[in-house]
């Protein structure tokens, strides 16, 4: 039965309108207003980002968005990237592909971060969507080249396939002939992260030769220097690309055909790869130095002088990865040489060795912050650091976006004064009032809490690691930070009180990670109890929490909302605290 | 509504070891149930005594193998740089003691925080030039010839050691080249213009040599870590 509405749009007029609005969350604010927007606005909804696959069921999901096309699933939590989460813990997509080859067949995108994809997972997505077109996985793992060849022999209008950072049984590398020679459709294909020796060399080519639309291309490090040049005249319209190893016997012509190759380029702006770098090839990069805006040189185990030589080339960079050995001399050639940098990512060399092997200090990041007015994200890793530059370089920068130090060495106070680090946290805190991303590190007090509880207003995600003296921190964090969405700590001594007195707050957050605190197990339970819409995990490989007293620590906490309940695929050292105080396993 | 108890003030109702959480009350409770959090929170590597062998015994052993033909590094004048950090100067003496090469240390899980992959790519290179005094790692340099062969490079007074993939030299020459770049910033200004230093060093069986001598293809398969010297002679 038509229902009387207040307005006299038809509905096709207000989904013309809805069309426009992307974003997720405006999409989600425009399903709020009545509930005839509501549903009109979930039958055109076409792209769905779930950024927890636990927070709700895929049935949920396809009931209330029939039509979607694309989807974005992430699984384990951050820390999972080191090693934090034990092999097993969870985040598989096989359920959400089985769901969706029912209901959604004309599914074209799928984009899942860090969690488990099996070769029938992806057997099955290149059975059930006969119009996919991409496949993003990030930091994932659980499948093998055969998987790969699967969704390259039956996905018949593929243009994305990109593999970053996961982990593949690397079977054989013929997988890459299972691309029909029909097949001229990529745009992107992404393979960096596999180990074989064996990549089917004159498959890839023959596949790079036949997409006219390939922009971006990403070899692994298998591919040696002298077969690039012949790549990159195949693709000479790429605007990404990812050299494999850059090493090769010294030959009098790899140097100039390289060179000329990289000429023909002319839309390259991207560059990463470099692995096993012979500085001696590096000028061939010359003539796209000038259009260049990102380069990683995050493999590259070349020095300082080699680094400058090549980044003064590039006026237009925007975003730099690059290890220690950059120094500070060479930081202080990038301020002065790359006046657009937005991001710097600075990863350690010899991250365990005890005594510093390369002279990089807090005096780097100064000098970048001072020269570099756009700076937004940085991730730096180095051995020192003072209140005084923190302060600095807070003053410098306040349009920070992203800021995560990694003083690599636990605790250390600055090394001037001795004393903790607050202070200057505090100043990138108060200055920065963009601030969305912040990762903490050195000697801390409860005090650096205080500071960003008062003033980190649009923080979303804050990692924590051998900080605070008591409760009071976390309790800052929760209480004061008002956009807070994730929240990960590790060996801090943040207990029950801060956990129960802000519980409603979680509720608010994707989720918390707590690992090596002091959370008893007695609060878990209690938690679990009463939040009805929290699944509260407790992760223990060694025995089971209840084996304890219950006023013991637990080993890991990850908290997150849910409105599906807890999950069902728990292996056997994740319990869950369900609402009748009983322990699910 | 179950809500309620978690707000300020509030006992909760179950006879449960955590007690009320009263704010005015934070930060004074002594956190009788945090033992054994000091030994959680200390991160478990362990320092080593860095048992420094004395620079003399290594100068003495090089000088006893001492050859005729040098290979001399000359420094031009180069602009005094200053020292990047005070505790340098405790260092100076010292060599890298070999216990800390070849033992693993005591690491915490998931620190720094660096991805895994990131730290697979690190630990080949590591494998590389990690040398140990017996039977000395090189099982890469095997596996594919042209896989990189690092080693430490050690600059006397200088605090920083540095590591150099000798693969990518072709000669003495081009090496000692790349070294004087490196270390040019540390050039001292108490030495005068023409203070002449030494490449030397350590090959397979320990000893200490003065660089030059052998064929560069048998240096570089011999060479374990490198150390430039001042020429005292």
């Amino acid at each position: 039965m038509q229902k009387k509405r207040a307005y006299s749009f038809p509905d096709e007029v207000l989904e013309h309108v809805f069309s426009f609005i992307q974003s997720g969350k405006d999409r989600n604010a425009v399903s709020m207003v009545c509930k005839s927007w509501y549903e009109i606005e979930r039958w055109c909804r076409r792209k769905v980002f779930i950024g927890n696959c636990y927070a709700v069921s895929p049935k949920m999901v396809i009931k209330r968005f029939p039509e979607v096309r694309s989807i974005e699933l992430k699984g384990k939590p951050h820390f999972a990237d080191f090693n934090l989460v034990p092999d097993g813990w969870g985040g598989y997509v096989l359920p959400w592909i089985v769901e969706m080859a029912g209901a959604y067949p004309w599914l074209e995108e799928i984009r899942l971060k860090r969690m488990v994809v099996t070769d029938e997972s992806l057997e099955l997505i290149a059975k059930s969507f006969k119009n996919f077109k991409v496949l993003v996985l990030f930091s994932c793992e659980g499948f093998s080249t055969d998987g790969l060849a699967a969704i390259a022999a039956g996905c018949k209008n593929l243009r994305e396939l990109d593999l970053r950072e996961s982990e593949v049984d690397d079977l054989s590398g013929h997988w890459l002939t299972h691309f029909p020679e029909t097949c001229t459709s990529l745009v992107s294909l992404n393979i960096s992260c596999l180990g074989s020796d064996e990549v089917s060399f004159s498959a890839l080519e023959r596949l790079v030769g036949r997409c006219p639309n390939l922009r971006s291309l990403r070899l692994n490090r298998a591919v040696s220097l002298d077969k690039i040049a012949n790549i990159l005249c195949l693709a000479p319209q790429l605007v990404d690309f990812g050299t494999g190893n850059y090493t090769t016997e010294l030959q009098p012509d790899v140097l100039s055909n390289l060179t000329a190759a990289f000429s023909s380029c002319k839309e390259l702006k991207s560059l990463s790869g470099f692995w096993d770098v012979v500085p001696a090839y590096l000028p061939a990069l010359y003539p796209v130095c000038s259009r260049l805006t990102s380069l990683n040189l995050s493999y590259a185990t070349i020095h300082s002088p080699e680094i400058i030589k090549l980044v003064s080339h590039c006026p237009s960079l925007q975003r730099l990865l690059v290890l220690d050995y950059i120094e500070d001399s060479g930081l202080e050639a990038l301020a002065s040489s790359c006046k657009d940098l937005q991001e710097l990512r600075v990863f350690p060399s010899d991250p365990f060795g005890v005594e510093p092997n390369v002279s990089l200090t807090e005096k780097g990041l100064v000098s970048v912050s001072l020269g570099c007015p756009k700076l937004q994200s940085v991730l730096y890793f180095c051995r020192q650091m003072t209140n005084a530059a923190l302060v600095t370089i807070a003053q410098n920068c306040p349009n920070f976006t992203r800021f995560r130090l990694c003083i690599i060495e636990p605790k250390t106070a600055d090394y001037l004064t001795r004393e903790p680090l607050d202070v200057g946290f505090g100043a990138i805190v108060e200055h920065c009032k963009d601030l969305r991303r912040l990762s903490l590190s050195g000697l801390l007090t409860d005090r650096v809490f205080e500071y960003i509880g008062t003033y980190a207003k649009k923080l979303e995600m804050l990692s924590v690691a051998f900080a605070g003296d008591s409760d009071l921190g976390l309790h800052h964090v929760l209480s004061g930070c008002e956009s807070l969405r994730k929240l990960e700590i590790r060996d801090c001594p943040f207990g029950d009180k801060a956990i129960l007195a802000n519980a409603a707050k979680l509720e608010t957050m994707r989720s918390l990670w707590m690992s090596s605190c002091t959370v008893s197990f007695g609060a878990c339970k209690l938690l679990g109890q009463k939040m009805h819409r929290l699944n509260v995990e407790v992760i223990d490989e060694t025995e089971p929490p209840c084996s304890r007293p219950e006023s013991c620590p637990v080993d890991k906490l990850y908290v997150y909302r849910s409105i599906s309940g807890p999950r069902s695929d728990m292996p056997p050292f994740v319990w869950t605290m369900d609402e009748e105080g009983t322990i699910l396993h | 509504m179950p809500n309620m108890e978690f707000q300020l003030g509030l006992a909760l109702p179950t006879p449960s070891i955590i007690k009320g959480f009263d704010l005015n009350n934070l930060g004074l409770d002594h956190p009788k149930d945090m033992g054994g959090l000091e030994a959680r929170n200390k991160p478990a590597r362990c320092f080593s005594d860095k048992s420094k062998r004395s620079f003399e015994q290594a100068f003495g052993n090089f000088e006893a193998e001492c050859k005729t033909k040098t290979l001399l590094l000359l420094w031009s004048g180069q602009p005094n740089e200053e020292e990047d950090h005070n505790d340098q100067k405790k260092r100076t003496f010292s060599t890298i003691d070999d216990r800390n090469d070849a033992e693993e240390v005591d690491q915490v899980v998931g620190w720094p925080p660096i991805k895994t992959w990131r730290k697979k790519i690190f630990q080949q290179q590591q494998q590389q030039h990690r040398v140990g005094r017996i039977g000395n790692n090189r099982v890469a340099d095997k596996e594919n010839g042209s896989r990189s062969i690092y080693v430490k490079v050690k600059m006397e007074g200088v605090a920083i050691t540095r590591k150099v993939d000798i693969r990518l030299y072709r000669s003495y020459q081009t090496l000692t080249n790349s070294l004087i770049t490196l270390f040019a910033k540390y050039k001292k200004c108490a030495d005068d213009d023409y203070t002449r230093y030494i490449l030397t060093y350590q090959d397979k069986e320990g000893d200490w040599l003065i660089a030059g001598d052998i064929p560069w293809q048998s240096f570089i398969r011999s060479v374990q870590r490198l150390k430039i010297v001042r020429n005292w002679g």
